[in-house]
């Protein structure tokens, strides 16, 4: 399992359901909720990783 | 002059203490327990899920587990967050898992893993906090 991309996608998707049940109630809400949540991790970081690629860490 | 609630309804229902306890002591040393006694059973099963699976990931991913030592202020927060996954944490650390492998490719991974999966679950203790207060549904 040395895909960065599969783990970044794994720990997004576990965290947001976390949040997702703590935040809302109701299967419609949190549905939406999850999605703009997973959506968000996963398109930010492609985002920073992206920003942060000329730098030399 | 003070006016007195007129109907047994307008009395402020008075959160139990004890049920608050035991839903955070039980959270706090399984994930998701702490709202199986609040009757929460939906977020009861997903936390106990998706934070035991960070866990699990954390340790596969070759993650480690950080010693009780409050040496430094790096040590210290390392430890805290681990230890928030209750007694996964202690029951993999006192078997002797998440030795750990710095040369591994996933080792940051695992570690994140490992130390979101308890901070994860001190911000269920506290949810469940709230329940048990009255404070939310």
């Amino acid at each position: 399992m040395n895909n960065h991309f599969l783990l970044m996608i794994v720990f997004s998707a576990l965290v947001s359901v976390v949040f997702t049940f703590i935040a809302k109630n109701g299967a419609k809400e949190r549905s939406k909720y999850f999605l703009y949540l997973f959506g968000s991790f996963v398109l930010l970081s492609i985002l920073v990783g992206w920003l942060m690629y000329p730098f030399p860490f | 002059m003070e006016s007195f609630p007129q109907t047994l309804e307008a009395l402020p229902a008075e959160p139990g203490i004890l049920k608050t306890l035991a839903a955070c002591v039980a959270g706090a040393l399984v994930p998701g327990l702490g709202h199986a006694l609040l009757r929460k059973w939906d977020r009861s099963l997903v936390f106990l899920g998706s934070i035991s699976m960070l866990f699990a990931l954390g340790l596969y991913l070759n993650g480690r587990l950080f010693n009780p030592d409050f040496s430094d202020l790096f040590s210290t927060l390392k430890f805290i967050a681990d230890a928030g996954n209750g007694s996964l944490y202690w029951f993999s650390w006192l078997r002797g898992l998440g030795t750990g492998d710095p040369a591994a490719y996933t080792f940051d991974f695992g570690n994140v893993f490992v130390y979101t999966a308890g901070l994860l679950n001190m911000l269920v203790v506290v949810d469940a906090f709230d329940i048990a207060q009255g404070r939310k549904q």
